[in-house]
């Protein structure tokens, strides 16, 4: 009976904790320095890279102090169509040696992280700035960003919640370029297959192209072209030669090689750009 | 076909030609196939010091001769709880610090009563936007990545082993982690799920309440009991198990493809004991290197071992789309598991050779080992063991009357069935026929295949000390395992057996017919060129029988010229 008593207890105790904590986000403040800017609690709240004072190489001083707010979660995916989890802005922009804190205020049950990568290792370990927190609750950490123009990387690393949309950029400066695959931002480097035939289940089935005899139709196409245009072809080269040696013929001809080479080489290049829709692609994960 | 067709013709008229001479046609010589890259039977990589028997935080932990044995710290983490361990050993795991909380030894005999678990849904081999890849990978044979989700203990910073990998951290990894609890204990099992799907826990044959006391659903099944756990969120298990046996727990939600994609585990009641502290997670299964004061009564080792299969088709869908909504429609309206063939087997989540380097039995003569078996299967297997007879000793957590239990060598088990194992290594012609390697596998003949591919699927061995190094490496004395370290074998690339009958390889790959001579290939080069090349031929074509019609008098005057010299040498 007295164990029933007890258990009783525990559940009432649970269910208030659990009432408490749906609406509550837990601050957490009190976190145990293990050095190296890595703090740590015993609920998982976890800074890591904090640096209020170290200077990195070329900044001769801090030039703002400034303080964003990031909030974390599945309702920030709403606008998102084909994502699941989102930070509630996808893009920051700072001045260089800004001294930037981040309150990240995580809205889910889960964890989240708000992870910079890219930072210089002799100041921040692994080159890694780091804030993690199981939600609803709040961590906040501070970092002196560097003096080059940079764009760098900032997701959620926890399995799939980058690519289910939980990822932005830092500019730092002018930056430099743009990660594919931002909510918003950029496109998916690999975009999906919305097509009636949707390519998920289909195995690879690929349709062997039809083999086609010797006669084919462009070939036919090309004999007629040949057999009757050759006298006008003809014509034409002998008015455009006439009077050169062969060797003038031969360096003409040469040029008008080089220069479709080229025209080649910048439609393709052309297509590319079209394609990816970047100035600058920097290097994925 | 019919491009070679003109291939064929000129061939035929050679043919018949030399008919007339009788030449002898040689079948093509053996070629050989080059290997490629093999990795190392162990790269596992970790300190020597992790095999050895050891007490850290002052758990005992049993030594583990296999290449890649279990982080002591994080036995220690599971063995303690994530609150009653130092900072330094907590900081050698990857455990979130929150991720095991025991506290409160009610009955006060030495041990902690309250136990909060706390689990993640992850995903294994997903998809990414960015890259063709998949991330966080986990092989189960070498350069085979199936998509996995998996419960997983908390853990805390980035799922992959570094920034520089996306090999996922050794937390992250099928199966999903035997857990283990004592009789008794209040457990507290947190989901949380961050996964991109829903997600639930079914305590299928542990002692749980229907609803717990606040009201809530407490069976995991979205239709009976509770609505689902949405992505982002977490739920509350309370159970306070009053048998103890060999049990299971597994998602419940579209359960027919949701456990195949490996949301399920075993889940263990210890019995009570005073000062019993058992090892809640026994993370990629296999050896429990801290086994309960129940289990040490009658055992001197324990090893979980728990057996899946994969149809490749299910397992790739995650990886064929990014959007949640594709995924879950390619799964749920479109996979027809009715029609579905398992084409992987996995003990322990990997397939042979690799479960040699963690899912080794590893035994002394005259030892008695409990096995505990758990069938993941979505079809029926017969478990053989070679070199010994086992006894049955409990059936789904319910132990057998001692006077009636079976010894044998075949174990049969159904989908979601458990059965405990007694493995005997007294070297008496029944129960062990004496030290040496022996192979234990699914009897069912495909799986130890790997797609197909023999000898793979979930073979692994029970190795005797005295065959076994330091490193782990079972002495063997057949053929060289390197083939099976290499991804182009189970690429279907090597023939199996190229270097073994001798060193001109009478079993190996014959050499590919050499190709013909110029003159037939010519016009089967043109027939598979692209329109645009067809069209520049035929252009090509049409010039040259237009200078033919301009010249077409001085071909005539040729002809007529070579006719007459071939008439006047008659």
């Amino acid at each position: 009976m007295a164990k029933f008593v007890y258990l009783f207890a525990l559940a009432l105790f649970w269910a208030s904790f659990v009432s408490f904590a749906e609406e509550k986000v837990v601050e957490h403040s009190m976190l145990m320095d293990h050095g190296d800017g890595h703090l740590m609690d015993m609920e998982g709240g976890m800074v890591m890279g904090q640096n209020k004072d170290k200077l990195p190489g070329g900044c001769d001083k801090i030039s703002e102090d400034t303080q964003i707010t990031v909030r974390a979660g599945h309702k920030y995916s709403k606008k998102f169509p084909g994502t699941m989890f989102a930070f509630d802005e996808q893009e920051w922009r700072f001045k260089p040696c800004a001294r930037l804190t981040i309150n990240f205020i995580n809205e889910d049950h889960v964890r989240h992280q708000w992870m910079m990568h890219g930072l210089p290792k002799y100041i921040y370990d692994k080159g890694m700035f780091h804030l993690e927190v199981t939600g609803p609750a709040k961590i906040s950490g501070t970092l002196i960003l560097p003096k080059e123009d940079k764009t760098y990387l900032v997701h959620c690393d926890i399995a799939q919640h980058m690519e289910k949309g939980m990822k932005g950029q830092l500019i730092v400066g002018k930056g430099s370029g743009f990660f594919p695959s931002i909510p918003g931002v950029t496109d998916l480097a690999i975009p999906d297959n919305y097509g009636p035939q949707q390519a998920a289940t289909m195995p690879s089935a690929e349709t062997q192209p039809p083999t086609e005899s010797f006669l084919s139709g462009s070939l036919i196409i090309g004999l007629v072209i040949g057999l009757f245009g050759a006298p006008a072809l003809i014509r034409i080269a002998q008015d455009r030669f006439k009077g050169m040696t062969a060797k003038e013929v031969m360096a003409y001809v040469l040029t008008l090689a080089r220069e479709l080479v080229n025209a080649l080489a910048r439609f393709i290049a052309w297509l590319y750009r079209l394609a990816t829709r970047q100035n600058k692609l920097l290097p994925k994960k | 076909m019919q491009k070679h067709s003109l291939v064929f013709l000129f061939g035929f008229a050679l043919w018949s030609l030399s008919a007339g001479v009788g030449a002898v046609t040689t079948p093509p010589a053996s070629a050989k196939v080059d290997l490629g890259e093999a990795e190392p039977f162990c790269n596992s990589g970790v300190p020597p010091e992790w095999r050895k028997a050891q007490v850290l935080e002052g758990v005992a932990i049993q030594e583990s001769r296999v290449c890649d044995p279990d982080n002591p710290a994080e036995i220690a983490a599971f063995v303690k709880g994530t609150n009653n361990i130092s900072m330094q050993t907590l900081m050698d795991t990857k455990l979130a610090a929150d991720a095991l909380t025991m506290t409160n030894d009610m009955d006060g005999d030495g041990d902690p009563d309250h136990i909060i678990i706390k689990l993640e849904t992850m995903e294994l081999n997903g998809h990414s936007p960015d890259f063709p890849g998949v991330v966080p990978t986990f092989d189960i044979a070498p350069g085979i990545q199936p998509g996995f989700w998996v419960f997983a203990p908390k853990t805390r910073d980035m799922s992959t082993t570094s920034f520089a990998t996306v090999q996922a951290n050794s937390l992250l990894r099928l199966p999903s982690p035997p857990i283990r609890v004592e009789q008794g204990d209040v457990v507290w099992l947190v989901v949380e799920n961050s996964h991109y799907f829903p997600h639930s826990i079914h305590l299928h044959g542990v002692d749980h309440p229907f609803m717990d006391h606040g009201g809530e659903g407490n069976d995991g099944v979205g239709q009976t009991s509770q609505m689902d756990i949405m992505p982002g969120q977490s739920k509350t298990y309370v159970i306070r198990p009053r048998h103890a046996g060999t049990m299971y727990y597994h998602c419940h939600v579209q359960p027919h493809t949701h456990i195949p994609m490996g949301l399920a585990g075993m889940f263990i009641v210890e019995e009570n004991r005073p000062n019993n502290w058992v090892q809640t997670f026994n993370i990629g299964a296999g050896q429990v290197r801290h086994p309960s004061v129940a289990v040490k009564e009658k055992y001197s080792q324990e090893y979980d071992l728990h057996y899946q299969s994969i149809d490749k088709e299910l397992h790739k869908m995650i990886q064929s789309a990014n959007d949640p909504r594709l995924i879950a429609k390619a799964m749920n309206q479109e996979y027809d598991i009715t029609d579905a063939d398992d084409d992987y087997f996995v003990l322990n989540g990997r397939s042979f050779p690799y479960t040699l380097r963690e899912s080794l039995i590893v035994v002394d003569p005259n030892e008695k080992v409990k096995l505990r078996v758990l069938s993941g299967h979505t079809e029926a297997m017969g478990l053989h063991t070679h070199g010994h007879k086992a006894t049955e000793t409990h059936y789904d957590g319910v132990e057998q009357n001692p006077g009636a239990q079976i010894t044998r060598d075949v174990f049969t088990l159904l989908p979601a069935q458990r059965l405990d194992l007694e493995l005997n290594t007294t070297n008496d012609g029944l129960h062990s026929y004496g030290p040496g390697i022996w192979m234990f596998h699914d009897h069912v003949e495909k799986a130890f295949t790997t797609d197909g591919m023999g000898e793979g699927g979930s073979i692994s061995l029970i190795v005797y000390k005295s065959f076994l190094d330091e490193n782990g490496t079972p002495k063997t004395h057949g053929m060289d395992l390197k083939p099976y370290f290499t991804k182009k074998y189970w690429e279907r690339k090597i023939p199996v057996w190229q270097d073994w009958a001798d060193d001109w390889g009478s079993l190996g790959e014959p050499a590919a017919p050499a190709v013909a001579p110029g003159k037939t290939a010519t016009p089967a080069e043109v027939s598979s060129s692209s329109p645009w090349g067809r069209l520049f031929t035929g252009f090509l074509l049409g010039l040259f029988g237009y200078f033919l019609y301009l010249n077409r008098e001085r071909l005539k005057a040729l002809s007529a010229q070579l006719v007459s010299q071939l008439k006047s040498k008659k």
